[in-house]
C-alpha cells in the first residue's frame, strides 16, 4: 500500500466514528449486523436473478423486469455493505491488510461486480430462451462467485 | 418458587450435558466442522430470509408491483423453505456446541423469541389472508393487515439478524 494511502488509513482509525465503533461494547457487533442484513438483501437478489436465469423460479416474468424490480434494492444493500464493510475495516485496517481471506474476499468482490456487469447484464437483456445453457453456466458462476465472496469474509475470523 | 428454580437449572443443566456430549465436542474443537457449519448457517439467509424479504417487499407494494401476489409467494417460498432447512440444523448444531453460554444470553432470548413472533406472524397469515389472496392478487396496495404482516416480518427477520450477529460476541 503506497504510504499516503496508508497514512490516511491510519487517520481514519483515531476519528471517534472509527473509534467509538471498534472500541465501544456494542458499536462492531451493530455495524457488522448492519453488514450482514446488507449482504441478505444483495445476494437475495442474486440469487433470484440467477434462479430466474436458469429457469427455476420466477419463470412468470421476464428477466428484465425482475432485473428492473431488483435493481434498487440489490444498489441500496451493495452500498450499505461497502460502507459498513469501510467502517469495520478502517478500525484495525493493519489486521485486515495482513489476512489472506481479506484480500481473496476483495480479489472475489471484484471479479463478482466484473462479471455481473460484463456478462451477467448482457443475458438479462436476452431472449431468455435462446440459450438455456448458457444461461445455465452464467447463472452457476454469478452465484458461486457472489457466494464465495461471503464464504471468504467468514473466513476471516477463522483463518489467518 | 422454588419449584421454578429448579425447572429453570434443569434446563439449564441439559443445555450444560448437551454442550458436553461427544458429539456437540467433536463439532467445536474441529478446526474446520464449526467454521464450516457457522458458515453455512449465515450463507443460509439471502435463502432462507432473502426470499421472505422479496414476498414482504411485494405486499407492502415496495417491489415487484406488477406480479401476481399468490404466484410470487409460491415461487419465493419453495426455495426459502430450502432455507430454512439448512438455517434450522445448522443453527441446531451450533446451539449444540455453546448451549450453556446461548442459555444465559440475552440476545439468544431474544432471537428464540423474535422467531417465535415470526411463526405465530406466518400461521396468521395462513389462516386469515392466504385463502383470501385472489381477491386481491393483482392489487398494487395489499390489505392493510396483509401489510402489517409483511411489515412485522421485515422487522423481526432484521432483529433475528441482529441478535444473532451480536450474540456471538458474547462467547
Amino acid at each position: 500500500m503506497t504510504s499516503w494511502l496508508w497514512t490516511l488509513v491510519n487517520w481514519c482509525s483515531t476519528t471517534a466514528l472509527i473509534v467509538f465503533v471498534r472500541d465501544s461494547k456494542f458499536g462492531m457487533p451493530a455495524v457488522q449486523s448492519i453488514h450482514l442484513v446488507g449482504i441478505t438483501v444483495l445476494l437475495a437478489s442474486v440469487l433470484v436473478l440467477a434462479l430466474r436465469l436458469a429457469g427455476l423460479a420466477m419463470t412468470d416474468w421476464p428477466l428484465p423486469w425482475l432485473e428492473r424490480q431488483l435493481k434498487p434494492w440489490a444498489v441500496g444493500a451493495l452500498t450499505l455493505v461497502v460502507l459498513s464493510g469501510t467502517l469495520i475495516f478502517v478500525g484495525t485496517p493493519a489486521k485486515y491488510l495482513a489476512s489472506n481471506p481479506f484480500r481473496v474476499k476483495m480479489a472475489l468482490l471484484g471479479l463478482a461486480v466484473l462479471f455481473h456487469v460484463a456478462v451477467v447484464r448482457r443475458f438479462l437483456v436476452m431472449e431468455p430462451d435462446a440459450r438455456p445453457r448458457r444461461h445455465l453456466v452464467v447463472a452457476a458462476v454469478s452465484l458461486s462467485v457472489w457466494f464465495l465472496v461471503g464464504w471468504a469474509g467468514r473466513a476471516i475470523a477463522f483463518v489467518p | 418458587m422454588t419449584c421454578d428454580l429448579v425447572e429453570l437449572m434443569s434446563l439449564f443443566d441439559w443445555c450444560q450435558w448437551l454442550e458436553h456430549t461427544p458429539f456437540a465436542l467433536a463439532i467445536a474443537e474441529s478446526t474446520w466442522l464449526f467454521p464450516l457449519i457457522e458458515g453455512s448457517h449465515i450463507m443460509a439467509l439471502p435463502l432462507s430470509v432473502g426470499m421472505i424479504v422479496i414476498f414482504d417487499l411485494r405486499l407492502l407494494g415496495l417491489a415487484f408491483r406488477d406480479g401476481p401476489v399468490s404466484r410470487i409467494m409460491r415461487e419465493v417460498l419453495r426455495w426459502s423453505k430450502v432455507g430454512f432447512a439448512v438455517a434450522f440444523i445448522t443453527g441446531v448444531l451450533l446451539f449444540m456446541t455453546h448451549a450453556g453460554k446461548a442459555y444465559g444470553n440475552g440476545f439468544f432470548r431474544v432471537k428464540l423469541m423474535l422467531l417465535l413472533i415470526l411463526g405465530i406472524n406466518a400461521a396468521v397469515y395462513q389462516m386469515v389472508f392466504y385463502p383470501k389472496m385472489t381477491e386481491w392478487d393483482l392489487a398494487r396496495r395489499t390489505p392493510a393487515g396483509a401489510r402489517l404482516c409483511a411489515g412485522l416480518s421485515l422487522a423481526a427477520w432484521i432483529g433475528v439478524i441482529i441478535c444473532g450477529r451480536t450474540m456471538a460476541y458474547q462467547f
